[in-house]
C-alpha cells in the first residue's frame, strides 16, 4: 500500500497525468456536448430543453463517485494513515462541491421548461443538496483545525458518515414518490435511446477526465505548498 | 490489538452503525418523505376534504376537457388503480399531455374533485427522438389492433 | 417559452462552475510549484 505512498513517485506519475486528463478530457468533452448540443436529435416530449440532459447528468454522476473518492480517500487516511490521502480529500473536496453546484443549478435550470418549477423540496433534490452541504462540511472541517492533520482526521470522519447519502440519492426515486423521474440507465438497460445515450457517455467521460485533471493539480499544489511550509520552518529553525 | 486493526474495527463499527440506522430510518422516511399521494394512495388514506395535498400520477387519456370559460381545465390523474377527478384554472405547463405524469398541489372536494392550485408536470425516464416514439406508438397500436389469442 | 435560452444559460452555467474549478486548480498549482522550486535553489 505504502508503495505508492512517495510522494516524489506519486508526482512522476501525477504531472504527465493532469496534462493528459486535461488535454484528453477537452477534447472529448467538446466532441461528446457538441454531439448532444447540436447533432443529436431534439426529445420527443421534451423538445430543444433536453439537452440540458449532456451536461446535467454527467455532473450528477461524478459528483456521486467523487464523493466515493472522498470517503475512500477519508478511510485511507484514518486507517493506513496513508500519507497521500489526505492530500487526495482536500483536494477532491473542493472539486466535488463544485460539480454538485453544477448539477443543482443545471437541473434546476432544467426543471423550469420541463416541470414548470425550478425547485421542489422532493426525496431526489433535497438529498442531493445533501451531498452539496456534505461537500461544505468536509471543507469547512479540514480548515477548522490549526494543526492541518487534525483537520484531516475529522474531515475524513465526516466524509466517511457522509456515505449513507449516496444510497438515499441513488434510490430516492424508488423509495419515495419524487417529482425527478426514475433512473434511465439501470443493469436491465438504458431507457434513453442510442442516438443520446452515445453522447451522454462520451460527455461523461470528458468531464470526468477534466474532474481528474482539477483533482491531480490540486494535489499537486497541496503537495507543493506542504514543500513550501516544511522548508519555511526548517529555514527558521535554522 | 494493534492501534491500525484497532483504528479499522472502530471505524467499521462506526460506518455499520450508521448504515443500520439509515436502513431503520427507512420506513419512516418511506411514509413521511413521499413529495405526493397516487391515487390509489388517496383511496387508501382517507384524507378529509379541504385538507391540503399534493396528487400525483398520470393524465388519463381521453380526459382532459376545456371548460368554456377558457382558463378552467378538467382532467381524471390515475395510477391504473384508481383514479381521481381533478379541477385546475391556469396555464397548464408545457408538457401537460395525455399519459404523462402531473403533480398537482391542492385539496379534495366534498364532492371528490380535486381542484389544484398549482400544476407540475412529471416525466418519465425515457428519452427518445420524435421519429423514435412514433414508431413505438405505431408499434403500440398495432399490437393492441392485433387480437388477443 | 423558449427552451433554448434556458439550454444556455445551463450551459453557462456549467462553463463557469467547472472552467472555474480549473482554471483555480491550475493557478494555485502553478503558484505553489514555482515557489517550492524558488525555495530548493
Amino acid at each position: 500500500m505504502h508503495r505508492f505512498a512517495n510522494p516524489a513517485r506519486f508526482l512522476r506519475l501525477a504531472r504527465p497525468a493532469s496534462a493528459v486528463c486535461f488535454w484528453g478530457g477537452l477534447l472529448i468533452a467538446a466532441i461528446g456536448l457538441y454531439w448532444g448540443v447540436f447533432a443529436a436529435p431534439a426529445d420527443y416530449l421534451q423538445g430543444e430543453s433536453v439537452r440540458m440532459l449532456y451536461i446535467h447528468v454527467p455532473t450528477a454522476w461524478l459528483s456521486m463517485s467523487g464523493y466515493a473518492g472522498l470517503a475512500i480517500a477519508g478511510f485511507s487516511a484514518l486507517v493506513w494513515r496513508h500519507p497521500l490521502a489526505d492530500v487526495a480529500l482536500l483536494a477532491l473536496a473542493p472539486v466535488g462541491a463544485v460539480f454538485s453546484a453544477v448539477c443543482l443549478i443545471t437541473g434546476s435550470i432544467w426543471g423550469r421548461p420541463t416541470w414548470g418549477t425550478w425547485w421542489v423540496w422532493d426525496g431526489r433534490l433535497t438529498s442531493m443538496l445533501v451531498l452539496f452541504f456534505l461537500y461544505l462540511g468536509v471543507i469547512a472541517l479540514a480548515r477548522s483545525y490549526d494543526e492541518p492533520g487534525r483537520g484531516a482526521k475529522m474531515a475524513s470522519i465526516l466524509a466517511l458518515l457522509g456515505l449513507v447519502n449516496l444510497p438515499i440519492i441513488k434510490f430516492s426515486v424508488e423509495w419515495w414518490n419524487t417529482l425527478h423521474q426514475p433512473a434511465s440507465i439501470t443493469l436491465s438497460g438504458s431507457s434513453i435511446d442510442g442516438s443520446m445515450l452515445w453522447p451522454l457517455l462520451t460527455s461523461a467521460l470528458g468531464i470526468g477526465l477534466l474532474m481528474a485533471s482539477a483533482v491531480l493539480m490540486r494535489m499537486r499544489a497541496l503537495i507543493a505548498e506542504r514543500k513550501v511550509s516544511a522548508r519555511l520552518a526548517r529555514l527558521a529553525a535554522a | 490489538m494493534k492501534p491500525k486493526s484497532q483504528r479499522l474495527f472502530l471505524i467499521g463499527a462506526a460506518v455499520a452503525a450508521l448504515i443500520i440506522s439509515a436502513l431503520l430510518a427507512m420506513p419512516a422516511l418511506r411514509e413521511g418523505a413521499a413529495y405526493f399521494y397516487a391515487p390509489a394512495d388517496l383511496a387508501a388514506a382517507d384524507v378529509e376534504p379541504g385538507q391540503p395535498l399534493r396528487l400525483g400520477g398520470l393524465v388519463e387519456e381521453g380526459s382532459v376537457m376545456r371548460l368554456p370559460d377558457g382558463v378552467t381545465t378538467t382532467f381524471r390523474v390515475t395510477d391504473r388503480l384508481e383514479s381521481v377527478p381533478v379541477r385546475y384554472s391556469g396555464i397548464v405547463p408545457d408538457l401537460f399531455r395525455e399519459g404523462q405524469g402531473v403533480i398537482a398541489d391542492g385539496r379534495l372536494q366534498a364532492d371528490g374533485t380535486f381542484a389544484a392550485e398549482t400544476l407540475l408536470a412529471k416525466h418519465d425516464e425515457n428519452y427518445m427522438p420524435p421519429e423514435v416514439a412514433e414508431a413505438v406508438a405505431r408499434a403500440e397500436a398495432e399490437a393492441k389492433a392485433r387480437p388477443a389469442n | 417559452m423558449n427552451q433554448t435560452a434556458f439550454v444556455i444559460a445551463a450551459y453557462v452555467a456549467a462553463a463557469i462552475g467547472i472552467g472555474g474549478v480549473l482554471a483555480w486548480a491550475y493557478l494555485t498549482m502553478r503558484r505553489a510549484e514555482r515557489r517550492a522550486e524558488e525555495l530548493r535553489r
